[in-house]
């Protein structure tokens, strides 16, 4: 249930982000957006690792080695997770950088100001 | 061998140490990611050498000392190392020639440039999915680092706005290929690739959409078309270096990774990427058209180019072992050739592609620019061209023959923008600004042509067949490069030796057909070749053409297997191009000649392959064994090939202009041998195929109405022609639809009479060439009518215009009478009436721009400007005097050539051969002595001239204008010089046939071809956010196209 | 056939007949049509007046060895084209020199005079002549067509290309000349005739009253005289040609005489009677109505 719940949000929050990025013209606007749309992610890759009634992943007087195997949800997602979660934020911090410097070059944020490159 | 793991291992080492290093430590800095890039480089190196010439199997590592999937493999097999060794040093090269940007900016730099390398390493030999995102993340991450290395301040705003977009788009897909991962994994239980393979996850819930999104992420990195328009904008804003990287490293890598997916995803995905990589190919091509600017041009081509090889990717079902052999020689072709003419674009200062001009004076980086444009379009020796080869051959064996017109129309449109582009490099204004001298930026592109080469060599090794860049023929050619700076008189002693010195060598090999062709390819080439001598300097450039050309000609001759004839086919072309290139107006028309003749050869290419079913080895003798619904279509698309190369009615508008701006001495040889190429290419293909049917017409027939018709209206728009050489290359058309039509006649006789008429043709076409470019040289002008009465100070030329015009026409007792008396007989023993009345109309017309030759340029008025000229030099008299002898030996003799060709074509049309009894030649109709007509002709003529002569022996030469008339006395030979517009009556007669309706057909085509370019490329907005919408947008197209097929 | 020392005495016999038939011939002609224009024409004789007067001139000027040239082409072109062709079917002694080659060289030979004409004349300065040249040249050329095609559709019939052999097959009856066993070819071969004759409606060439100025009044003297000879050479030798072909040929003198002067006649009829065509409209005239009947004499042979 509570796994549903989560991976609806999840997709909730991707389907948010998508919008806020390609309907917002302001760049801070557009790397919030993207920011959202990676907390669903997560939220998704999270969900998917849940399986009913079990436990955290984490060895200790709860849960010994031997039980650990029809105890626990899946490790796995948890890891990827927290991989994914670094990774973007190193992006949005290079989005970040990105935005400053084009501000500073042309004193706006409007995505649609920054044309010169086409065709 | 190394571990492969250490290529990761030393970068972030490097990475690390150079974090401790002080800031001013530039130069130690460099010098420490230098070698970490060389180590890279050496460790794949060693593995290339170990997986593929010591035999050694492919090796799995394990990183945390346990197997998948519980920890991450990598995998160094042959495939990974060639790429990692690509990789890692196109990030070497790239780091030499960033040098002063990257001592600029610092070791943070540097740091970032090795990161990028790392992680295209990691992207290749990962076996982990959720270790490819990362590794891909990576890449992006430090592709918006690099993006800002940039060797001019204004590119650097720009950079920003491309990076931006960039990251926009990288957003989305890591989205996409996070929630495919997760999916995958929940169905499958393992993120190891080769686990998730063998699973089946096509077959599990969910499983299907899963492998979508993890495949449209990873393709969408591959800048398929719409969805790149970010790519574009790097491309045209970044480092030049850096482009170079972001194409051929990023690219290389990407395909892998696809590759690697598409093991998951089984056969049923393989037609998807098909369908998305020639949809790339093509219109990425074409769009390349509309460009100015030469980065974002290459950049287009870039994406088209990591298209073509995704379609390979999607073709891996039907080509077997040859996979690799193919997708590997397009790739590594592309990315040598694609980073080398991005550091090439370092040198030059301005953008637009004109200002490549600069490159003019600098021979060495004209080589450069060539290898790589060559490497890029698949022509011979290089890697390219092997893979195309073979491509096409299993595309036509399994039928998927729109495919491979695709591809074929795709690389025509890619072979026409480079090439356009060399021709701007030639021919336009240089620029102001020249090349910057950068010692190391040089030695970087030199050790991408030296890769290019060596590629070009390696690929001929594992090809299976003979070593095109082992072939004597094009090694000669090949060492006129290294002879480049000694006077042209020494070179040309050496190409006429050679072209001597080849046919010595082998003449007792041929049979008496093609005896007959190598003769005047060898030896009429050396003959022709005398009149270089008359030039003075060096000459850059135009002999390793020639002799290109000349190579390409006897490896034809000497071709037995397809691909050999193929790959002769296409030197000879190139050969040909650089010559016609060096006229000085003649820019569009070499351009024009070059994609009429590769659309030539694309045609042959594709008849032999259909032809071929799948044989590795297709000989040119199988052709008779070709199955029939099968048959006529080969013959056509072969026969269309060969035309295009004798320039027959609907594919000459090259022609004119081409052979009319040449060099003086080189239209002889482009009309006088290259042509009679087609017509060998003809002969071969009728002695194998014969007459075929479609739909119930006979080709040959519709070859008889094309050559009537090619003779019929060269000669008309040639006795319209004021310009001397056009009006011999319009001849040349008419001349080859003659040869054409006695081929198409398919009996003893008309072939008798075509073989006469190569000969012919290449002796008295040189004669009128040279004669005609001599009395150009001297008056400085092409223009009839501007010429005139130069028969006394020209006395030379003008016999030998004489005798050829005599020759020509056919008018006893000179050798084209006996051409026409062979052609009578021979449409006399056939059955088509109708095509025959056609050319007869066209002989009468022949006559008179022959006359009209003669008549303006030597006889009538001398003009005021000319009276002081001399003759011709006189390296262009003496091969005209020594053709003049041989037309009068072959008056008189024509049994010399004749006789053994006569009795080899028995073999093939037993009936209708002549009689040579003696001194009269009988055939089943008629008769003829040639020995005896040049008697009594000869006794009769000069009888009655001597008893002139002796009557007015005492008359006096009268002066130019001692005459009267109109009751005036003329004094000026403007006014009593008749020579424009000479054939009024005929014009108004019949001036409607010649409206250039073909020219406006082919003109139609490619302004089209431009205008949708232009069109379709408003598409890239420039909007970051558009982008992001076009990505969707393909995703969402490509979900619903595969979902509903 | 063979080549035998006889024959060149023979050759120039059969040359002297036809050169005094022809002189003869061409001043009757004149006679019969100037007296259709109601004036008494010149003598008889007056051909041979002229030439013996120019053979006897001398000039004393030359415009270069190119102005040699063209009448001595000429004349070697009309006695070549006599000498290729046997004039008496089935005499030996009257079949000149046809050995040598059949009706294809005789068919190409027409143009050596055509072309040494045109060599020739323009050296004389006056623009006139080459104007008179390129009218002649295309004039010609559009004529030559339908002719070219007549002569071949008589070579399918007969199967041969040797004159002797269509000759003996027209033998027998006046039925059996192609005139009717092929008429269609004949009358292309005819309207090219009047083409090629120089005579109106084809006479712009020469173009007697528009431009006094042209290559004959350019040359002058032996050079005439040459072309003068040359002028009664060509004209027979061309009608033996579409004698043998088209008319049964002459097994003797006397119908030779005959058949050549009546064929003659015939372009002298039409040219007495018809204005005069413009170049363009005679090339359209020869690709309008005589070329269709060439075609069809081939297709329907």
């Amino acid at each position: 249930m509570i796994a549903q719940l989560a991976m609806a949000t999840g997709f909730a929050l991707i389907l948010i982000g998508f919008y806020g990025a390609l309907t917002n013209r302001n760049i801070l606007r557009m790397i919030v957006a993207f920011s959202v749309a990676n907390t669903g992610v997560h939220l998704v890759l999270v969900a998917v690792g849940y399986m009913n009634g079990r436990t955290a992943p984490i060895l200790d007087s709860a849960v010994s080695a031997t039980e650990a195997v029809t105890r626990i949800i899946d490790p796995v997602p948890q890891a990827l997770v927290l991989t994914a979660i670094v990774i973007g934020m190193g992006v949005t911090a290079l989005m970040l950088a990105f935005a400053y410097k084009l501000y500073e070059k042309k004193r706006s944020l409007d995505i649609g100001k920054f044309t010169e490159l086409r065709w | 061998m190394v571990s492969a793991v250490y290529i990761i291992i030393a970068a972030l080492a490097a990475a690390f140490i150079l974090g401790f290093l002080k800031e001013q430590w530039r130069g130690l800095a460099y010098v420490i990611t230098l070698a970490a890039l060389a180590f890279m480089s050496w460790v794949s190196a060693g593995w290339v050498w170990a997986l593929g010439w010591q035999g050694a199997e492919a090796v799995d590592i394990l990183t945390a000392g346990t197997e998948p999937p519980f920890a991450i493999n990598l995998r160094m097999g042959l495939p990974e190392a060639v790429l990692t060794l690509l990789v890692n040093l196109t990030g070497l090269l790239s780091a030499l020639y960033l040098k002063e940007v990257l001592f600029r900016l610092g070791r943070r730099s540097l740091v970032v440039l090795l990161i990028a390398i790392m992680a295209l390493s990691g992207i290749i030999l990962t076996r982990d999915i959720f270790n490819l995102f990362v590794f891909f993340e990576l890449v992006v991450i430090s592709t918006g680092g690099l993006i800002l290395l940039s060797d001019d301040v204004q590119s650097n705003s720009r950079a920003l706005s491309a990076g931006f977009k960039y990251l926009i788009a990288s957003q989305i897909i890591s989205v996409l290929l996070l929630v495919g991962i997760i999916f995958a994994y929940h169905a499958t239980g393992t993120l190891n690739i080769d686990g998730m393979a063998g699973a089946d996850l096509m077959a599990l819930q969910g499983g299907v959409i899963a492998f979508f999104l993890m495949f449209i992420a990873i393709v969408a990195e591959l800048k398929p078309f719409p969805a790149n328009g970010w790519a574009l904008d790097i491309y045209e804003s970044a480092h030049p270096a850096f482009s170079a990287i972001f194409s051929a490293a990023t690219g290389a890598a990407a395909l892998y990774a696809v590759d690697k997916l598409l093991l998951i995803g089984g056969v049923s995905w393989l037609p998807v990427a098909t369908a998305i990589g020639i949809v790339t190919f093509v219109v990425s091509n074409t769009l390349a058209l509309s460009q100015s600017n030469d980065r974002r041009l290459l950049g287009y081509s870039s994406i088209a180019q990591i298209g073509l090889v995704f379609t390979v990717l999607g073709q891996r079902d039907i080509l077997g072992d040859d996979y690799y052999y193919i997708a590997f020689g397009v790739l590594i072709a592309h990315a040598v050739g694609k980073a080398g003419l991005y550091w090439l674009s370092g040198l030059v200062a301005g953008r637009g592609l004109t200002d490549w001009s600069a490159l003019r004076g600098h021979p060495l980086l004209i080589f450069a620019f060539l290898t790589f444009v060559f490497l890029l379009v698949g022509l011979p020796p290089f890697p390219g061209f092997y893979a195309k080869w073979e491509l096409a051959r299993y595309l036509a064996a399994e039928g998927r023959l729109a495919l491979l017109a695709l591809i074929l129309f795709g690389a025509l449109i890619e072979a026409g923008y480079l090439f356009r582009w060399f021709g701007y490099i030639i021919k336009r204004e240089r620029p102001a600004q020249g090349v910057v001298s950068d010692p190391l930026k040089q030695v970087v592109i030199f050790a991408a042509v030296v890769a290019g080469w060596a590629m070009a060599f390696l690929w001929g090794e594992l090809s299976g067949r003979a070593n095109l860049l082992l072939a004597l023929p094009l090694l000669f050619a090949l060492a006129f490069l290294l002879l480049e700076w000694l006077p042209a008189w020494f070179k040309n002693i050496v190409a006429i030796s050679g072209l001597v010195g080849y046919f010595a060598m082998t003449y007792t090999e041929y049979d008496p057909l093609r005896l007959i062709f190598i003769i005047i390819f060898t030896l009429g080439g050396a003959l022709t070749l005398l009149a270089s001598f008359h030039t003075s300097g060096k000459r850059i450039g135009f002999y390793p053409g020639a002799m290109l050309m000349y190579a390409g000609l006897v490896m034809l001759i000497r071709a037995t297997d397809s691909f050999d004839f193929f790959a002769a086919w296409e030197l000879l072309t190139i050969g040909s191009y650089f010559l016609i290139l060096r006229g000085k107006h003649s820019e569009p028309h070499a351009l024009s000649y070059a994609i009429f003749s590769l659309a030539g050869a694309f045609s042959i290419l594709a008849g032999f392959a259909l032809a071929a079913d799948g044989a590795v080895h297709f000989t040119i003798q199988s052709l008779s064994e070709v199955a029939t619904p099968l048959a006529p279509w080969v013959f056509i698309l072969l026969a269309v090939g060969f035309m295009t190369k004798t320039a027959a009615i609907g594919l000459h508008i090259w022609l004119p202009g081409a052979h009319a701006e040449a060099e003086t001495d080189v239209s002889p040889m482009v009309s006088g041998i290259l042509l009679k190429a087609g017509l060998y290419g003809l002969m071969m293909l009728m002695l194998g195929m014969g007459i075929q049917e479609l739909h119930g017409i006979k080709l040959n027939y519709v070859m008889l109405w094309i050559g009537a018709l090619s003779a019929l209206l060269g000669n008309l728009m040639a006795i319209f022609e004021e310009d001397a050489k056009r009006l011999l290359a319009y001849s040349s058309i008419g001349q080859m639809g003659y040869a054409l039509f006695g081929l198409a006649l398919m009996n003893h006789l008309g072939w008798l009479m075509a073989l006469m008429f190569v000969i012919n043709h290449y002796i008295y076409k040189s004669m009128l060439f040279m004669s005609v470019g001599g009395v150009a040289k001297r008056t400085g002008t092409r223009d009839m009518y501007r010429m005139g009465g130069l028969i006394t100070l020209m006395p030379l030329s003008f016999i030998a215009v004489m005798i050829g015009i005599i020759a020509v026409s056919g008018v006893p007792p000179l050798s084209g009478f006996g051409g026409r008396w062979i052609f009578y007989n021979a449409i006399m023993s056939s059955e088509y009436r109708l095509p025959m009345l056609i050319i007869f109309l066209s002989v009468p017309v022949a006559f008179l721009y022959l006359f009209r030759l003669i008549h303006t340029i030597f006889l009538g008025q001398l003009k005021d400007e000319h009276r002081r000229i001399k003759e011709a030099p006189f390296w262009l008299i003496l091969p005209q005097m020594i053709y003049v002898a041989c037309l009068l030996v072959f008056a008189l003799v024509p049994g010399i050539a004749l006789r053994h060709v006569d009795r080899y074509l028995n073999d093939f049309f037993p009936n209708g051969g002549l009689g040579w009894d003696g001194l009269l030649i009988t055939s089943q109709y008629g008769y003829w002595s040639p020995i005896n007509i040049m008697i009594i002709i000869g006794v009769i003529f000069m009888l009655l001239f001597f008893w002139l002569l002796f009557v007015n022996r005492k008359a006096q030469k009268v002066k130019q204008f001692n005459i009267v008339f109109s009751a005036e006395r003329p004094y000026r030979p403007e006014t009593t010089h008749f020579a424009w517009n000479f054939f009024a009556p005929y014009r108004k007669a019949l001036g409607f046939m010649v409206q250039p309706f073909v020219t406006l057909f082919w003109n139609t085509i490619t302004d089209f071809l431009h205008a949708a370019a232009n069109l379709v490329r408003r598409l890239y907005t420039g909007n970051g956010q558009t982008y992001a919408y076009h990505l969707l947008l393909f995703v969402v197209v490509v979900f619903f196209v595969r979902m509903g097929v | 056939m063979e080549f035998e020392w006889i024959k060149i005495p023979y050759s120039l016999l059969t040359l002297f007949i036809v050169v005094n038939y022809g002189l003869l011939m061409t001043a009757f002609i004149a006679k019969i049509a100037a007296r259709v224009g109601r004036r008494h024409g010149i003598p008889i004789y007056q051909n041979y007046i002229d030439l013996i007067k120019n053979y006897g001139l001398r000039s004393s000027i030359t415009h270069g060895v190119m102005f040699y040239l063209g009448p001595v082409f000429r004349l070697s072109g009309g006695v070549g084209l006599l000498l290729f062709v046997p004039s008496i079917y089935g005499s030996e002694m009257f079949s000149n020199l046809s050995f040598a080659g059949d009706l294809i060289l005789a068919l190409y030979f027409i143009f050596f005079g055509t072309l040494g004409m045109a060599l020739g004349a323009a050296e004389s300065g006056s623009p006139h002549s080459a104007i008179g040249i390129t009218r002649g040249l295309s004039q010609v050329t559009a004529a030559e067509l339908p002719m070219a095609l007549a002569v071949f559709s008589v070579a399918l019939q007969y199967e041969t290309l040797s004159i002797t052999e269509i000759v003996a097959a027209q033998q027998g009856s006046v039925l059996n000349w192609t005139l009717f066993t092929n008429p269609l070819a004949v009358v292309a071969a005819m309207m090219a005739f009047l083409g090629s004759m120089m005579r109106p409606p084809f006479d712009v060439v020469l173009a007697p009253q528009e431009i006094p100025i042209g290559p004959p009044t350019e040359y002058h003297s032996s050079y005439l005289a040459l072309m003068q000879t040359n002028r009664v050479i060509f004209p027979v030798a061309k009608v033996v040609i579409y004698t043998n072909l088209f008319f049964g040929g002459a097994t003797n003198w006397p119908i030779f005489f005959l058949k050549v002067f009546l064929i003659y006649m015939v372009s002298a009829f039409v040219g007495v009677a018809f204005p005069r065509f413009r170049v363009e409209q005679s090339i359209r005239w020869f690709l309008i109505w005589a070329m269709p009947l060439g075609i069809l004499a081939i297709l329907l042979v």
